[in-house]
Formats: structure tokens, C-alpha cells, sequence
């Protein structure tokens, strides 16, 4: 591995029940492809893409997690070190849904505190067979503090996004925190409420 | 008239210009007309016009003689032109002639391509007519031989000829039933079919006969008929349901064997293990054995679909195994317990780490036997199609593998060891903790020892979790229980240091020098552990590291991982040796803390007596120094020994360290009280002596050099033993040479101002 030739290193992980999409959202951001009839992932599988934001280079290690009960104890174990956290649902997918408490139970128990925690409802192409509304997701996403997205790894729609603008908010997350260090203790979560959207506009 | 003949004639004329059209008629060109000529009355005109015409009657005559001239050869070029006349009726006559004779030609060579057209239709027709006469000979000799070949029971024959018949082309044996022989055709066909189906039967049941006596050859011969009937899948099926059987009653056989073994047996502890391990390799050694003839008689690329069928049979045998290894082991039960004891403050008695040893031991064996056996399949499979799809198109080839991926990974034998393997994990992670814990709580420290024993301890308990974890095969284990000593590691691993650390250093003022230090001794004694313990740890997890790489590249030898594996392994193996340098990083915060709280207030003291030696003398005092040392010699004596009692605690990287702090502090204390000395020349003069003395002596004691740490004093003693003020100069500025001033300008003022007998007016007018 050719190392130091990047500014930010971060590691992201994907979770969420199986059959969700997290492997074609991954593989539809590091290599832009949607591979239909995806078998389920065994264990945990792991990407690399280096993006480049305001001139620096991001490298972005992503984690994808195989969503069945079997590999929760495999999956767990690379929480504590994830900068971030993607956890996806089915926007057609009711059950999908209401699994997230639980999902956010396992964060709570087994994150770093500092985690970025985003909320991705994907499968957005397939609308018509929608059964979780927008509002929906935007208020429970909202009474649990995390940004919420909807994406379509098929169509590609908010896909870049998602992960740009994630690198972002970790990388203003980054430089606060080695200034809340350098001042004085740090306190988690601190400087999380600075609006990152409005410090890059991508698309 | 005249002028009339040289209009005509003119050389415009000649040179082609188109002539005027009025050019013949009316003498344009002379511009004396005779009406003119008749209206002239006036001799002097006349004779102007008559001198014009004259000149225009010379110029005539000259064009005249020129057109003469040309005469001779214009009537030759006409004798020339009438002598071809003839001539060219001959070419005519010719022409004609040759034109008639391409055309003849041409008709001709159409005829003749056309008979060839005609000529090959024929060939192929008759090469089809050929064929049609060989395919009905085929025919009713295959007939005639299935017949034979049937009464004579000679069933290979028979199928031979019938695969003859099923190769031959339909639409072939179609036509010929239209023809004039139609009917007798339509007989040979029918007996055919007949025969086919009788066929058929006879093999289906002979095969089964066979299989149910377990008459191995016949079995084989009959399995080897199936697909020269075009029943490959049923031949493979039959066959394989065959083969299941075989697997089935030599399972239940091991198994029977596992419930009868005896508690006390050597292999007891692993004897699931072995049981699985038996069926897989039964297995591999019916795949082993039967290849060759599904590979001969199916072709190449059936051997995945001989697979498929032996896994289901497979997968029910790991099924009954498996069940009885949780029920017999009280694998699930012992599993919920762990996980009621993680839950923080659980009220539920503790398992005892030591009991889940031999288990966890097993659980990895079975999923590292069949990791094995999987790998075994797909090596095999995968080469069976590379043969079969050698010739095959990308899409097709990506279907096959698509096909395999989907056969070992959704396969009964994967679902339920990946089950096992995450029940494992938690199970691992609970013994690492609790016996970790058991470490730390069973801490001793030796005499002579650099380390207390938790230090060994807890690195050999996570570096054998790790390894268990690796002897699985599974890359997935491996990584998550290296993210999980990370974790174990760096918070609960290191909180325990941190506690130590703080307990360590209690923040009381020692008064009393003689039990200062044997406090401090104390001190460093139980607390010292964890400075060692710390360089004990990075030297641990580098050399852990080390032997899981090795231990690992092994693994990867074998194949099992690719490069997606390799990858997962060193992000997470890099996480885990990241831990090492959070440990340093506490270390030092030890250290400085030790520095600060049980150094510091045994140094200062000592430093501060500097303050009540005058640097104020006289020659005589100055030589009683000489004699009777006044500080600086029991200061290092002093040093001397509270350092011999760190040496003899701690390993050197870390009493280095203590060292380089300590120096650091005897620098920027001892300059404290520098400035608040008051000295002259003599005074300058000693304190320049105590001050190599002590870098001496400090030199001695570390390893690199100190140097640079006392560049600022000895730069101040330096100021302190000048003569006069401006003394100062020859060292200052444009010649300090290869000197570096660590001293402002306002700092070298104010060491000046020390010296009682520098006039401050004199400082104050430096100009530095």
C-alpha cells in the first residue's frame, strides 16, 4: 500500500438490515458500477476511494457489512474505530425501518462517541413501491440528531453526495477537534451543529 | 477595292478574332470611303487621302505575299488528307469485327459459368444424397445393432447405437420419412424410438438394482451409459443420490462412533472436529475418485452439477454433526451465558474463562476444516470449468462463476459455520477480557524483574486469542478478534495503566530529604511497572505482530484470501500496532508526571542552596573553594544517588527518558537561581568551575549528548567571567563565530548586571 499520499484518512462504516443495498451503494461510489443480483456479503468487505476536496486528498476506507444476524459479532467489531457510520434502510421496506432503534442501540453500545452517524433511505428509483415516507425518515432521523439522505444506488442519485459530503463534515469534525485539543479538553460532540452543507457544494 | 481586300484578309482576321459583322460589307477598316473620295474638292485634301491609301495599299500587298507564301504548304497537307480516305475504311471494317467477337465471347463464358453453377448445386446434392443414403444405412444398421445388441444384453453397444441415432440430423431422417421409402423408413424409426425407450428403462433399472445392491461396477457401467442417451442429468443425479447414499451411512457410522467415545479419550476434546473432518473427506474422496469418469464420459463442466447434488447430502450430515456439537458441548447455552456476563454489572454468576478454552479451541478447528473443504470444491470446480468454458464467451464464463460463488457461499455447511464463528467471537472476546482481567488483578511484581507479571501476561492471553482466532481460517474471525484486542487494548487495557499511573504519584510534599527519597523509591517501585510495562508492550505488540504476519503470510500461501482479504488484515493489523504508540504516549506522561512530582521537590532544595554560597569572593575564599567544595559536589552526589535507585528499576529506554527530563529540569532551575545570584569576577570564575562539573558529570549518566540542554547556562557563565563590559563584544554579533546565542540581547543585559562590579551605566551603553 502506497502510503501518506493523502491529507485525511477515514474510515466509514456501512450498516442496516440485509438486502438494503449497502454493497451496491459502495460499490456504485468506489467504482461506479450497480452489479444486479448481488449476492449477500459474507462478513465484511472493504473499499478504498481517494477523493479530492478543496485541493485535498481525502483517502476514504470503506467498510461494507454483511446485514445478517449471523456476522452481527464480525460486523461490531469495526465500530470503535469508524469515523462514521452509514446506516441504511429501504425506502420500500417497512421492516427495514423499524429496525433502526436497534441499529442505534449497537451504536450507542459499541461507537466511538465521536462517531458521525448519517441516516441513508435507499432504493429511491423505486418509488411507486415506497412504504416509508420522507417525513417519515426526516423526523425520526431528526429526533435522533443525524443528517438523513435518500439515495438511489441504481440511478446514482445523492450516491456522491452522500460520500462527499460526509468527507466534509469529517473533515471540518477533524480540524475542529485538533483545535478543541490544542485549546483545551475536548468536548464530544462539540462544533457537531456547524452546518456542513453550507461549506461545499457538490453537483 | 483595295481597302475592302486588306479588310478581309487582315491578320486580325487571321488570329481568329471573330470578324466584325459588318467586316465584309462595308470597307470599315479603310476609313476613306469613296463617297468621301466624291465629296473631296480641295486638291490638298485629295492628295492626303491618296498618300493614305497608298500606305494602306503597301500594307495589303505585304499581307498578301505572306498568304501567298503559306499556299505550297497548305495544298500538301490536302494530298495527305486524301490519301487517308481509305485508310480509315478499314479501320472501320475491323472495328466491327472485334466487336463482334467480344460479344461472342462473353456468351460464351456465361454459358460455361452457368453449367458450373449447375455442375456444383449437383456435387452438393449429391454429397447430401450421400449423406442421406449413409444416415439411412446408419439407421437401419443401428436399428439392426440395438436389436442384437439388446437380445445379447450388451447394453453399451446398444446405447452406442442409439447415440448414433440421436446424433444423426432430425430434419434428415424428416425428409427421408417423405420420400418414396418413406414408409419403411417410418418402421425403422419407430423401432428405434422402441428401442430407445426400452433402453432407457433397462439402464434406469439396472442402475438401480445396481445402487441398491452397491455393486460399485456396475453402478459405474450403467452411469457411464446414461449420457450416451442424452440423459446427462439424470445419470448425474442417479449417480450422485448413489454416491449420497454411501456418504449418509458412513456419517451415521461416525457419528454413532462420536456418542459412544469415551470422556478420556485423546481426541475427545476435538472429536466434532474430527467427525466433520471425516465427512469432508469422504467426500473429497468420492469427488477424487468419480471425476475422472464424469470428466471422460459427460465432458468437461459437469462437475459442478455432481457437486451440487453431494452438498445437499453434505449439508444435511453437517447439519446432524453440528446439532449434536451444540447439544453435547452446551454450545448455545454457554454462549447466552457469556453474553448475560458482558452486559456491564450483570447480577448472573461468571463463567470461568478457563472452562470455554477447549471449546473455542474446537469451534475454530471445525470452521478451519471446512474452510478447507470448501477451498478443495471450489479449486476443483473452478478448473472443470476452465476447461468446459475454454471456448466460451465472457458472460457465460461469469455465469458459471456466478453459479459456484452462489453454491459455497449459500450452502448449508457455510450458513451454519459463519453461525458458529459469530457466536465464537463473542464468546473469544469474553475469555480475552475476563482472563485479561484475571491478569491484572493477579499482578505481582518480582524483585529484579523490569516488569510485573501482567505485562507478559496480558500479551501472551491476546496474542493466543488472536492466534486461536487465526487457526479458524476465516479472515473475517481473524480481523474482528484483532479489532477486538485493539479495542481491549487501548480502553480497558489502558485505563488500567492510567489508573496505576495515578495512584502512583500522590501529590505530597516531602519535606524530609531521607524519607523524600525512599517515598519516591517506594513509589517509583509500584509505579514504576507501568514504565516498563509500557516499552514491554510496544516491544510485545511489534514482535505479536510479527508472528502473526508470519503466521498469516502462511495463510495467504495457501490461498485462501486474495488480495481483498490481504487488505482487510492490514488495516486492521495496523490499528492494532497503533495501540503501541498510545501506550508511548502514556509512558511519557508517566514520566513527566514522575519528573514533576517526585523529582522536582527532592532537586529543588538542593539547587536552591546554590543561593546561599556566596559568588561574591575574594581570592582566599575563592582557594578555600578549591579546598572545601561548597555546592556543586554534594549536589551531584545527591543526583548521583536518587538516580542509581531509578537505574535500578527501570529498563534503560525508560530511565533514559526519566534522565533526559530530569537534566532539563536541573537546567531550567538551576538558571532560576543564577539569577538571582549576585557574583564578581572570581565569583563568575567559580560558578563557570560548578557549572563543568555538573555537565560532566551529567554527561556521564546519559546517553546523548546534554549539552544543548545547559547551552543558555554556560553561555550565562560565560557573560559572568568576563573581565569588562564590553568584553562582551568580542563575542557578540559579527564575532560570535560558530557560536549560537541563546540569550536576547535583554537576557544578556540582565546577566550582566549580575556582576556587582560592572557599572550598569557601562551595560546600559552596549549596543547590542
Amino acid at each position: 500500500m502506497s502510503m501518506e499520499d493523502y491529507d485525511f484518512l477515514f474510515k466509514i462504516v456501512l450498516i442496516g438490515n440485509a438486502g438494503v443495498g449497502k454493497t451496491c451503494l459502495v460499490r456504485r461510489f468506489t467504482q461506479g458500477l450497480f452489479p444486479p443480483g448481488q449476492g449477500a456479503t459474507i462478513g465484511v468487505d472493504f473499499m478504498i476511494k481517494t477523493v479530492e476536496i478543496n485541493g485535498e486528498k481525502v483517502k476514504l476506507q470503506i467498510w461494507d457489512t454483511a446485514g445478517q444476524e449471523r456476522f452481527r459479532s464480525i460486523t461490531q467489531s469495526y465500530y470503535r474505530s469508524a469515523n462514521a457510520l452509514i446506516l441504511t434502510y429501504d425506502i420500500t421496506c417497512e421492516e427495514s425501518f423499524r429496525c433502526l432503534p436497534e441499529w442505534l442501540r449497537e451504536i450507542e453500545q459499541y461507537a466511538s462517541n465521536k462517531v458521525i452517524t448519517v441516516l441513508v433511505g435507499n432504493k429511491i428509483d423505486l418509488a411507486e413501491r415506497r412504504e416509508v415516507s420522507q417525513q417519515r425518515a426526516e423526523e425520526f432521523s431528526e429526533a435522533q440528531d443525524m443528517y438523513y439522505l435518500e439515495t438511489s444506488a441504481k440511478e446514482s442519485d445523492n450516491v456522491e453526495k452522500l460520500f462527499l459530503d460526509l468527507a466534509c463534515r469529517l473533515i471540518s469534525e477533524a480540524r475542529q477537534n485538533t483545535l478543541v485539543n490544542n485549546v483545551s479538553s475536548p468536548l464530544p460532540g462539540e462544533g457537531k451543529s456547524i452546518s456542513y452543507l453550507t461549506c461545499c457544494n457538490f453537483n | 477595292m483595295g481597302t475592302k481586300m486588306a479588310d478581309l484578309d487582315s491578320p486580325q482576321k487571321l488570329s481568329g478574332v471573330p470578324p466584325p459583322p459588318e467586316g465584309v460589307g462595308g470597307g470599315r477598316c479603310s476609313e476613306i470611303s469613296i463617297e468621301l473620295i466624291r465629296s473631296l474638292t480641295e486638291l490638298q485634301e485629295l492628295e492626303a487621302v491618296y498618300e493614305r491609301l497608298c500606305g494602306e495599299e503597301k500594307v495589303v500587298e505585304r499581307e498578301l505575299d505572306a498568304l501567298l507564301e503559306q499556299q505550297n504548304t497548305i495544298e500538301s497537307k490536302m494530298v495527305t488528307l486524301h490519301r487517308m480516305g481509305p485508310n480509315l475504311q478499314l479501320i472501320e471494317g475491323d472495328a466491327k469485327q472485334l466487336a463482334g467477337m467480344i460479344t461472342f465471347t462473353c456468351n460464351l463464358a456465361e454459358n460455361v459459368s452457368s453449367k458450373v453453377r449447375q455442375l456444383d448445386l449437383a456435387k452438393n446434392r449429391l454429397y447430401q444424397a450421400i449423406q442421406r443414403a449413409d444416415d439411412i444405412l446408419d439407421l437401419k444398421f443401428c436399428m439392426d445393432g440395438v436389436q442384437t445388441a439388446l437380445r445379447n444384453e450388451d447394453y453399451e453397444q446398444a446405447a452406442a447405437h442409439i447415440h448414433r441415432y440421436l446424433c444423426l440430423d432430425k430434419s434428415v431422417i424428416e425428409l427421408s420419412r417423405q420420400g418414396k421409402e418413406g414408409s419403411m423408413i417410418d418402421a425403422n424409426l419407430k423401432l428405434l424410438q422402441e428401442a430407445e425407450q426400452r433402453l432407457k428403462a433397462i439402464v434406469t433399472e439396472k442402475f438401480a438394482i445396481a445402487t441398491k445392491e452397491g455393486d460399485l461396477p456396475q453402478v459405474e457401467r450403467f452411469f457411464k451409459i446414461f449420457p450416451l442417451l442424452g440423459l446427462h442429468e439424470e445419470g448425474l443425479s442417479k449417480f450422485s443420490e448413489y454416491l449420497c447414499k454411501q456418504v449418509a451411512s458412513k456419517a451415521e457410522e461416525n457419528l454413532l462412533l462420536v456418542l459412544g467415545t469415551d470422556m478420556s479419550d485423546r481426541r475427545a476434546a476435538v472429536i466434532f472436529a474430527d467427525t466433520l473432518t471425516l465427512l469432508f473427506e469422504g467426500i473429497a474422496r468420492i469427488v477424487e475418485t468419480h471425476q475422472p469418469i464424469v470428466e471422460t464420459y459427460y465432458g468437461p463442466g459437469r462437475l459442478y452439477n455432481l457437486i451440487k447434488y453431494l452438498q445437499v447430502e453434505c449439508d444435511r450430515q453437517v447439519e446432524k454433526v453440528v446439532d449434536k456439537f451444540i447439544k453435547q458441548r452446551d454450545y448455545h447455552q454457554q454462549f447466552r451465558h457469556v453474553q448475560n456476563n458482558m452486559m456491564r454489572n450483570s447480577a448472573t454468576e461468571k463463567i470461568e474463562p478457563r472452562e470455554l478454552d477447549p471449546i473455542l479451541t474446537e469451534v475454530t478447528l471445525m470452521n478451519a476444516r471446512s474452510e478447507l473443504y470448501l477451498r478443495f470444491l471450489r479449486k476443483r470446480i473452478s478448473s472443470d470449468f476452465e476447461v468446459g468454458d475454454s471456448m466460451a464467451s465472457e458472460e457465460v464464463k461469469q455465469e458459471h462463476q456466478k453459479c459456484l460463488d452462489k453454491l459455497l457461499n449459500n450452502c448449508l455447511l457455510s450458513c451454519t459455520m459463519q453461525e458458529l464463528i459469530g457466536l465464537y467471537i463473542t464468546m473469544e472476546e469474553y475469555f480475552m477480557r475476563e482472563t485479561v482481567n484475571k491478569a491484572v488483578a493477579l499482578d505481582t511484581y518480582e524483585k529484579g524483574q523490569l516488569t510485573s507479571s501482567m505485562v507478559d501476561d496480558v500479551f501472551y492471553i491476546v496474542k493466543k486469542c488472536i492466534g486461536r482466532a487465526l487457526s479458524s481460517s476465516s479472515i473475517d474471525c481473524l480481523c474482528a478478534m484483532i479489532n477486538l484486542a485493539t479495542t481491549e487494548l487501548e480502553s480497558d487495557f489502558r485505563d488500567v495503566l492510567c489508573n496505576k499511573l495515578r495512584m502512583g504519584f500522590p501529590a505530597t510534599t516531602l519535606q524530609d530529604i531521607q524519607r523524600g527519597v525512599t517515598s519516591a523509591v517506594n513509589i517509583m517501585h509500584s509505579s514504576l511497572q507501568q514504565g516498563k510495562f509500557d516499552t514491554k508492550g510496544i516491544e510485545s505488540t511489534d514482535e505479536a505482530k510479527l508472528s502473526f504476519l508470519s503466521d498469516c503470510t502462511k495463510l495467504f500461501s495457501q490461498g485462501i484470501g486474495g488480495e481483498q482479504a490481504q487488505a482487510k488484515f492490514d488495516s486492521c493489523l495496523s490499528d492494532l500496532a497503533a495501540v503501541s504508540s498510545k501506550f508511548r504516549d502514556l509512558l511519557q506522561e508517566g514520566l513527566t508526571e514522575l519528573n514533576s512530582t517526585a523529582i522536582k521537590p527532592q532537586v529543588q532544595p538542593w539547587i536552591n542552596t546554590f543561593l546561599s554560597v556566596s559568588h561574591n569572593i575574594e581570592e582566599e575564599e575563592f582557594n578555600d573553594y578549591e579546598a572545601n567544595d561548597p555546592w556543586v559536589q554534594q549536589f551531584i552526589l545527591n543526583l548521583e544517588q536518587q538516580m542509581a535507585e531509578f537505574k535500578a528499576g527501570l529498563s534503560p529506554v525508560i530511565y533514559d527518558s526519566l534522565t533526559s527530563l530530569m537534566t532539563s529540569l536541573v537546567a531550567v532551575e538551576l538558571e532560576k537561581v543564577v539569577l538571582k545570584s549576585t557574583f564578581n569576577r572570581l565569583g563568575g570564575l567559580q560558578f563557570d568551575k560548578e557549572l563543568r562539573s555538573l555537565v560532566a558529570y551529567l554527561t556521564t549518566v546519559t546517553t546523548w549528548t546534554i549539552r544543548d540542554k545547559f547551552a543558555r547556562l554556560s553561555q550565562m557563565a560565560t557573560i559572568l567571567n568576563l573581565e569588562r563590559v564590553t568584553e562582551i563584544l568580542d563575542y557578540w554579533g559579527a564575532n560570535s563565530g560558530p557560536l549560537t546565542w541563546r540569550l536576547t540581547p535583554a537576557e544578556v543585559r540582565q546577566v550582566l548586571a549580575l556582576r556587582i562590579d560592572f557599572r550598569s551605566e557601562d551595560i546600559k551603553r552596549l549596543r547590542l
